[in-house]
């Protein structure tokens, strides 16, 4: 039985050394590090505005789902995740628990979806100044994004340009 | 075999169930349905501005356009009158005198008649913004056909948003309305429509 034994411990052995990698490996790539964000910008809202929406295309590089789960700003008091569900002309915001980007595909935020939503501004959001906007993932990693303010009025012509 | 058939039976009555469950659920969590009423009338109606009392009746002889909307709403209401906006200034200036556009609050809660208006004039159109009381709000809804809904999910007061139709209403000169224009109609087909309305009028 002594050979049950060596097999045994050998084997706890190794299962453990692969837990342990697997562990590393894990901690070692945060999900942050497999997004990718661009064109990344908030809403220039109308002076004493309460709320505005900062939107973004977010890439995954890897080849697992990757979940966005919460996002904060100092820019606004309250930071929510939210989509639109538009239901015969009626358009209902939802906040959401999350916003998946699928593995090697990417989501849009973008006006009429999925937004992040900043509600009780700190000051009023004005063209031509940056906020940061800090994106949480569903294992605890982040990512800050630097983004521009853009006004609405000129969103019409970047549109027809893309 | 007897026994089979009953186990299929119960699995099938239970499965069945759930569905059920799942649909009653499903439609009671957050989705009650508006009713769209239909067809539309249109018709007079006054609310409040920051400058006193506005009717419909005010703008005989100009196109008025409309949209029931509120100012914390982030995304849909800035879509479309920033799209309206960039559709008005292409109008030259003896176009842009035919043309008048409101802005009804159904929050007014949230939104004063001096919000609205700091909120109207950052668009730099002939914008008004307007709100009115919780039952001339119903009645001048009803009267276009538009719905709104005040949904909740946060705790602070003031965090809510409102369900609403995102329609923007084309009334004639003679104050008939005439068309609604959907949400993502974009400066172009604003424009459009505003030309064409001028023509024909």
């Amino acid at each position: 039985m002594k050979w049950f034994n060596k097999t045994l411990t050998a084997s706890l052995v190794i299962f453990g050394a692969f837990t342990f990698s697997g562990i590393a490996y894990a901690t070692a790539e945060p999900e942050a590090q497999k997004i990718t964000v661009s064109n990344a910008y908030a809403r220039e809202v109308p002076p004493n505005a309460m709320a505005s929406a900062s939107f973004m295309m977010l890439k995954n590089s890897s080849g697992k789902d990757i979940y966005l789960v919460e996002a904060n700003s100092a820019a606004a008091k309250t930071v929510e995740l939210h989509t639109h569900v538009h239901d015969n002309g009626v358009m209902r915001m939802r906040q959401v628990p999350d916003i998946k980007i699928p593995a090697h595909g990417m989501t849009m935020l973008q006006p009429g979806g999925y937004h992040i939503m900043l509600i009780g501004l700190k000051q009023p959001l004005v063209s031509g100044h940056q906020i940061q906007v800090t994106l949480t993932f569903k294992d605890g990693s982040h990512k800050t994004v630097e983004m521009p303010v853009k006004s609405v009025m000129g969103m019409q012509m970047q549109h027809h340009s893309m | 075999m007897p026994n089979r058939k009953y186990a299929v039976f119960l699995l099938a009555l239970l499965t069945s169930a759930v569905m059920v469950g799942y649909y009653v659920y499903s439609k009671s969590v957050g989705h009650t349905p508006l009713a769209l009423s239909s067809p539309p009338k249109g018709g007079d109606f006054t609310a409040t501005s920051n400058q006193g009392p506005v009717s419909l009746s005010d703008f005989k002889g100009k196109w008025v356009y409309l949209y029931f909307g509120y100012t914390f709403c982030p995304d849909i209401c800035p879509t479309n009158l920033g799209n309206l906006s960039a559709a008005y200034h292409q109008l030259t200036p003896k176009e842009k005198n035919q043309v008048q556009f409101l802005f009804f609050s159904v929050d007014p809660t949230r939104d004063t008649p001096k919000r609205l208006a700091e909120y109207s004039r950052y668009y730099d159109m002939n914008l008004i913004g307007m709100t009115s009381d919780k039952a001339n709000i119903d009645h001048v809804t009803q009267q276009y056909g538009a719905v709104y809904a005040i949904h909740r999910e946060a705790k602070d007061p003031d965090n809510y948003s409102v369900d609403h139709s995102a329609f923007t209403y084309v009334i004639s000169p003679q104050g008939k309305l005439v068309t609604q224009l959907p949400h993502g109609t974009d400066a172009q087909a604003f424009l459009q429509n505003i030309r064409h309305n001028l023509k024909t009028q």
